[in-house]
């Protein structure tokens, strides 16, 4: 919970604006602060160590039998067909070993593959779940479940509930900001959409193959006006509608927007440093290495550490990670690109002190067969890949309360299906609203006669992952 | 007192998706099991009144309705008692109290579901833990039971019968007020008589120029003209004001704006959402459903009409004129969720009952509404209306017979692409029909072997990769199968026989098949009468398992196929074959209920496993779809039509299409229908449900309709939940007031102009915004006695087109295809006509509240953030208007500073500039530090001048975004 001190500081409100009251008056207060100020911070249900969230999304579907859930038998009986299967997207056939080799790391000896060395060697401070399952095993539902709870109707994404839940602490900053370089993945600005909550929720989209500040953010320079005019203009307008508001005092929404142009004002000078990494020393640029990946990490971090509520990063447009064939390659190359960066942002959070208070969630919509593809025409050539799988995959949690070094649950023999501690995405939703002090149950929205939730009526809190 | 959380949501989606790999019975219990997740999860945390309230709702209320009050309830009261009320619980059971608060160890109820003494409940299935566990805390904690105001003691149907809104609009006496000066119009009387019971009193009048900006803006979503506003200042005539009101309805600009009002509630877009990379996703001719609602509301269409267009104009008599055809977009132009047949409709049942009835039907989806008198199968009642209604492959043309000839080049070039359209189509059809019926055995023996898998994501990606087998062929065959296990088919009834055999006794089949069959040969009764052309077959050739079995069906179905190809070689003409047994064969390959019989419309589903095919498809379709979207092409309307053959729906249980239950018919809701039900007759039903909505007795259609009208008056509805007069909707502020302009509305032919009329005519129209009573600021804070008329934000449309109509660009061009509002170069006409994709809405439009047409939007958000203020502060298109300002030639033509000041005042705010004001502007201007503005190649000056600032300045000022 913020101090009453540190909640003003950060929030640029005044006193007088931001209705402390109004904060301790629950659900209620909830729904009725956000018109006025839909970003100002607000308590959780109860006190909670994460207070922001920062979710790489590896999109694509990240082969877990390749990752992060080890299968030896696969190697035993690669090429021959295996007693059991599961109807997935295309067709497989026989057992396909895994063409990278497993070590143990860390203290508890946790299985990381070779692909991702730099995050192994931070897996003291991961807790891996190996037991994830999703509902079909197609990209889009699977993305729009991941993210919003619901793979088809429109509903809300998580960034836009956890926004609405606890605002966000820097007013001159987007609460919600999602990165995907060169464009979108699957299903789009649906990802990130608050549906029907208010449209101050909505992920801010950003696209980071751009290096510019400017163009990163929309209309966060001017262009048209001489240094120094922007102010000198607001300082009159600030004249001009205080004029206005005396004669209409105790109206709300004409003090908001006032206050509204110079939050702007300054967002624009914030957001500008928040997103130009060119600030940052050498050392931290080499660390998070000098790609566009590494790029949009240290951004995040930049953004989490000005007290960004959610922040959400795509590797890239489409869904990369999809290995229908030549999986090798494909995830070489981009475990390649993200592991570095991955492991710098877990070692920086913790410098920083961060990472206690940062949940941060790395994983795929779903997992891959542990047999081969056979190909398509049109759609894959050689058979050397995986189908989609999502009966059972790997997700890692770290930070924010979460319990490091562990490994949850488990998948078959195969890799098929989690069968041991079963963590459904409702479950995953239920849990990160848990971590950031929600009973997921209560966080709740009243739209078209009833009252929505990110876990519809699912989801039970993996309690076996906090700490 | 704050409304309580109850967290009661609704199993909508997940629910349609079974859970690959598990077998039905897991499914059911894991779905169960959610259910208590949902319900018993959360712990109560202060035992304060409000948290055990919450605690009894969201943790205690849900298990007794789930488990309890089936037995103990308002239908049937074992042992004598009622769990559904306060009452009910207190008084307990035919033994006594079944509960003591705060005391565990005595109250009967904890012990009997605990299963720990003789009498255990619920009798089956022990309540899990959780559910255990909530119901003791809850006894323990003083088994509170708030007494909250919209208590659910009695059920819904019980409390319906009482609820305001299911009663007939009553046109009550207008009451009488002390202060009948104030009193212009009956609805002043309505609001006074609230506003003196409550000890307060009303504002003064607006004065005339805050007026005349109050109106234009309400009514065209601009600002009036300075010389408007002098006019209507001199004006001494005692209708000044209903001129101005007059002059507003008349002018094209009042349809733009209230257009864009109904847009919202038809969730209207010019996409589909979310589409595969080689669909459209846009619809081709969207506009015309938009540019229909601005006329609708320009030419006062009546409302029921408009209603009767929107739903069924493909089946009204139009005429010569067939543009009201595209009313119909109001269902069609939905999201499409990658053509999840169900969501679709699922969509246009929502946009119909919450847009027109203020109802949330599509609550009921998976189980009856828990708050409103629907029932489920209610809801699939209008789900047969629209899964009985079909888009046509091309949709119809809406030029009046008269214009045609204009078109002709168009038109020709559309009838080839449409040909060749139509021939691709049938040609696929008579090959996957042939194919079908070659393979009927096949089909039949694997439909026998799944799981009904009638939903379109297990169709869509279940392939079974063993054969090749159309898996939605498959899906027919299993729906046949599933119509007939139940009612006597002489030729299934065998299949289905042996199909229980083979489940029941697989080791024994043989034998066990042939004694059956050999009984089979000597049925008497007529009624259980078998195909005797079957039986003989199996007779003949004793089947050993259930795979001989469709073998046999399979070649009797060749034979049947090649007899009746021989019967139409000999007669083209004929219906039937001969051989009443054969023809019953036939039937199941070429009678209606036949899956093997592929409608024309129905060949784009067959094809998703043929991705060639399926691209050749699109292909084609995007030639007709291109040429309908190219320019210059002739209008278009996205219709319905009745299919052939209405479907009878039947209740999907849980939501789940591959579990359906009871047909119902389709018919029109129980509670908005007073005890006369009838099925509808013709076709799909939708004009018979269109006439059903647009009655006079229909309690809701023009009270939901008055209310929108005035939300959009006062920026409060009467009804405060525009889409949910239901139960737990809030009750009307003045529900007598609203039941007044209601039945006026019809009585006057339900006239929206009128309405209008009506309402701004009124003293509380007309009041000033200015909250100067203090007494009324304290007593009612949210104004909802309407003591001063609500100050009012502009939205997206109305501020986008105000800062064009002031810079003196707006474009009045009406109609035609969407333009692009949001990236330069700018289109300078009426955000009405901007392109709305509802899969990427532009940002901006999202940080202006603009109604996110996932689904129908009872009323915008109003929010107020940082990136409103940035697109003002910086973007391109503010930066044009301060441009196109400082060049308008009237302001250029002033000279004098102080003039001209004034004069741009005029502009923006319709009143003149006070001399502080000018001085603080002259201030500004004359406080210039001189650097030089640079210059662009082409010589403009890349900066603002210091006049231009000042402009853009003004357009960002309070004054000129919000309305008094």
């Amino acid at each position: 919970m913020w101090t009453r001190r540190e909640m003003l500081s950060r929030s640029g409100l005044g006193l007088g604006m931001l209705g402390l009251t109004d904060l301790l008056r629950g659900e209620s207060a909830r729904a009725e602060s956000t018109a006025t100020h839909p970003l100002a911070p607000k308590p959780p249900h109860f006190a909670a160590k994460a207070r922001r969230v920062i979710h790489l999304f590896l999109n694509g579907g990240v082969s877990h039998v390749d990752t992060f859930d080890p299968k030896p038998i696969l190697d035993k009986h690669h090429g021959q067909p295996l007693p059991t299967s599961q109807r997935t997207e295309r067709k497989t056939g026989a057992a396909f070993r895994s063409p990278f080799k497993f070590a143990k790391h860390g203290r508890n000896g946790i299985d990381v593959s070779e692909l991702f060395p730099n995050i192994a060697a931070s897996i003291d401070d991961v807790c891996v779940i190996r037991s994830m399952y999703a509902d079909v095993p197609n990209h889009e539902p699977s993305y729009l479940l991941m993210n919003c709870g619901d793979g088809r109707q429109a509903r809300p994404s998580m960034g836009a509930w956890v926004t609405y839940g606890l605002g966000t602490e820097n007013q001159n900053l987007p609460g919600f900001v999602v990165m995907c370089p060169g464009g979108y993945p699957a299903t789009a600005g649906q990802n990130w959409r608050s549906a029907f909550l208010p449209g101050a929720f909505q992920g801010t989209y950003i696209d980071t193959q751009h290096t510019q500040p400017e163009k990163l953010i929309e209309n966060i320079r001017n262009d048209f006006l001489l240094p120094g005019r922007q102010r000198e203009q607001l300082d009159l307008l600030r004249q001009i509608n205080g004029r206005h508001l005396s004669r209409r005092p105790g109206d709300a929404q004409l003090e908001a927007r006032i206050q509204s142009f110079e939050l702007a004002y300054r967002m624009q000078s914030e957001a500008t440093d928040a997103f130009d990494v060119t600030r940052e020393p050498q050392a931290a640029r080499e660390m998070y290495g000098d790609t566009t990946y590494g790029r949009q990490l240290l951004i995040a971090r930049r953004l989490l550490e000005r007290g960004v509520r959610f922040v959400q990063v795509w590797q890239r447009a489409g869904q990369p990670w999809d290995a229908h064939d030549n999986l090798e390659t494909n995830h070489r190359d981009l475990a390649k690109e993200c592991d570095q960066p991955i492991a710098a942002l877990l070692r920086d959070l913790k410098q920083l002190g961060m990472l206690d208070s940062t949940l941060v969630i790395i994983g795929g919509e779903f997992g891959r067969t542990p047999t081969v593809e056979i190909p398509t025409p049109g759609v894959s050539r050689t058979p050397n890949g995986r189908d989609h799988n999502h009966y059972g995959f790997s997700m890692c949690l770290a930070g924010g309360g979460v319990k490091p070094g562990y490994v949850h649950g488990a998948t078959d023999e195969l890799g098929w299906n989690a069968v041991e501690g079963r963590v459904h995405i409702h479950d995953l939703h239920a849990t990160i609203l848990h971590l950031l002090g929600f009973d997921h149950e209560q966080l709740t929205y009243r739209y078209a006669g009833r009252d929505f939730r990110l876990t519809d009526v699912h989801g039970e809190v993996v309690r076996d992952v906090l700490a | 007192m704050a409304s309580l959380t109850r967290s009661v949501s609704c199993e909508v989606s997940h629910l349609l998706l079974p859970r690959w790999g598990e077998s039905a019975t897991s499914k059911l219990t894991l779905r169960v099991s959610l259910v208590f997740a949902l319900f018993c999860v959360a712990a109560p945390k202060v035992v304060a009144a409000d948290d055990a309230a919450a605690f009894f709702e969201n943790s205690v209320r849900p298990i007794l309705v789930e488990h309890c009050v089936g037995c103990h309830g308002p239908k049937k009261q074992e042992a004598g008692l009622r769990l559904d009320s306060a009452a009910g619980l207190r008084k307990g059971s035919e033994n006594g109290p079944v509960v003591v608060a705060g005391d565990v160890e005595h109250s009967k109820l904890i012990e009997v579901v605990r299963h720990v003494g003789a009498i255990k409940m619920p009798p089956k299935n022990k309540l899990p833990d959780r559910a255990i566990e909530s119901l003791t805390k809850w006894v323990k904690n003083g088994a509170v039971w708030p007494a909250v105001a919209n208590d659910n003691s009695g059920s819904i149907q019980e409390r319906s019968k009482t609820h305001w809104a299911f009663q007939p609009v009553k046109d009550s006496a207008v009451p009488t007020v002390r202060n009948q000066d104030w009193v212009r119009t009956p609805i002043d009387a309505f609001v006074l008589a609230r506003l003196e019971a409550a000890g307060l009193q009303p504002s003064p009048p607006a004065d005339r120029r805050t007026l005349i900006r109050r109106a234009t803006f309400d009514l065209h979503g601009l600002p009036p003209m300075p010389n408007e506003v002098a006019a209507f200042e001199a004006d001494e005539s005692p209708n000044a004001f209903e001129k101005v009101v007059n002059r507003l309805l008349a002018s094209p600009r009042y349809g733009e704006r209230w257009g864009r009002h109904w847009l919202d509630v038809a969730r209207y877009s010019d996409t589909k959402g979310y589409v595969r990379l080689k669909d459209n996703p846009n619809y081709p001719c969207s506009w015309t459903y938009r540019d229909y609602v601005i006329r609708a509301f320009n030419e006062d269409l009546p409302f029921d009409q408009f209603v009767m267009q929107q739903l069924a104009a493909d089946q009204l008599e139009l005429g010569d004129d067939p543009r009201p055809l595209a009313a119909m977009g109001f269902l069609t132009l939905g999201q499409r969720f990658l053509n999840s047949q169900n969501d679709i409709i699922d969509d246009r049942i929502d946009v119909v009952t919450r847009g027109l009835l203020g109802l949330t039907v599509s609550c009921a989806r998976c189980h009856d509404h828990k708050f409103d008198p629907v029932p489920t199968r209610d809801y699939y009642s209008l789900h047969g209306v629209f899964a009985s209604s079909i888009e046509p492959h091309v949709p119809p043309l809406i030029v009046p017979a008269a214009e045609r000839p204009r078109h002709d080049a168009y038109l020709q070039e559309l009838q080839r692409r449409t040909d060749q359209l139509q021939q691709f189509l049938r040609t696929q059809q008579s090959k996957l029909e042939k194919s079908a019926r070659e393979r009927a055995g096949e089909y039949l023996l694997a439909a026998q072997k799944e799981q009904l898998q009638a939903n379109f994501l297990a169709v869509m990606f279940l392939i079974d990769a063993s054969k090749d087998l159309n898996p939605v062929m498959t899906q027919r065959w299993g729906q046949l199968l599933e119509q007939t296990r139940k009612r006597h088919h002489p030729v299934l009834a065998t299949w289905h026989a042996l199909a229980n055999l083979s489940a029941s006794a697989p080791d024994e089949f043989a034998a066990k098949a042939r004694e059956l069959i050999a009984k089979w040969r000597d049925v008497s009764d007529p009624k259980q009468q078998l195909n005797t052309v079957v039986v003989r077959a199996l007779a003949n050739t004793s089947p050993s398992s259930l795979a001989d079995v469709a073998t046999r069906f399979g070649e009797l179905f060749q034979q049947v196929e090649a007899r009746w190809l021989e019967t139409l070689k000999a007669n083209s003409s004929a219906k039937q074959l001969a051989d009443a047994d054969w023809e019953e064969l036939r039937q199941v390959l070429f009678g209606d209920e036949a899956p093997s019989v592929i409608r024309l419309t129905e060949v784009e589903e067959f094809l998703f496993v043929d991705t060639t095919t399926q691209n050749q498809l699109h292909d084609q379709q995007r030639q007709v779809e291109d040429w309908i979207a190219s320019a210059g092409a002739a209008p278009h309307a996205h219709v319905l039509i009745d299919a052939a053959v209405p479907v009878t729906p039947r209740v999907f249980v849980r939501g789940n299409a591959s579990n359906p239950g009871v047909a119902v018919p389709r018919q029109f809701l129980e509670v908005l229908s007073r005890g006369e039900r009838h099925p509808f007759q013709q076709g799909s039903g939708r004009l018979e449900l269109a006439r059903a909505i647009a009655d006079r007795n229909n309690p809701l259609t023009a009270r939901v309709l008055v209310n929108r009208v005035w939300l959009h008056h006062f920026g409060a509805g009467i009804v405060r939940t525009p889409s949910d007069f239901g139960l737990r909707g809030e009750p009307p502020t003045h529900p007598e007031l609203l039941d007044h302009l209601a039945a006026h509305f019809m009585a006057e032919g339900w006239s929206i102009k009128t309405l209008h009329r009506r309402i701004m005519r009124s003293s509380v129209y007309q009041q000033s915004s200015r909250d100067e009573l203090s007494r009324e600021r304290e007593v009612d804070p949210e104004n909802k006695l309407l003591w001063k008329m609500n100050r009012r934000r502009l939205d997206w449309e109305a501020l986008r087109d105000s800062l064009l109509a002031v810079s003196g660009k707006l474009d009045l061009t009406m109609g035609g295809p969407a333009m692009n509002q949001t990236t330069p170069p700018f289109s300078t006409r009426r955000a009405i006509y901007g392109f709305i994709d509802r899969q990427n809405l532009p940002s901006v439009l999202r940080a202006f509240d603009f109604a996110a047409p996932d689904a129908s939007s009872p009323q915008r958000h109003l929010t107020t953030v940082p990136q409103q203020a940035l697109f003002l502060m910086n973007s391109p298109f503010l930066q044009d208007q301060a441009r196109n300002l400082s060049a308008r030639p009237d302001l250029i033509r002033v000279e004098q500073t102080e003039q001209r000041i004034d004069a741009v005042y005029r502009t923006l705010f319709s009143r003149a500039a006070e001399p502080e004001e000018i001085a603080l502007g002259k201030k500004f201007l004359e406080s210039n530090d001189g650097a030089a503005a640079a210059s662009t190649p082409t010589g403009e000056s890349r900066h603002l001048t210091r006049w231009q600032e000042y402009l853009q300045m003004l357009l960002l000022a309070n004054e000129f975004l919000f309305v008094d």
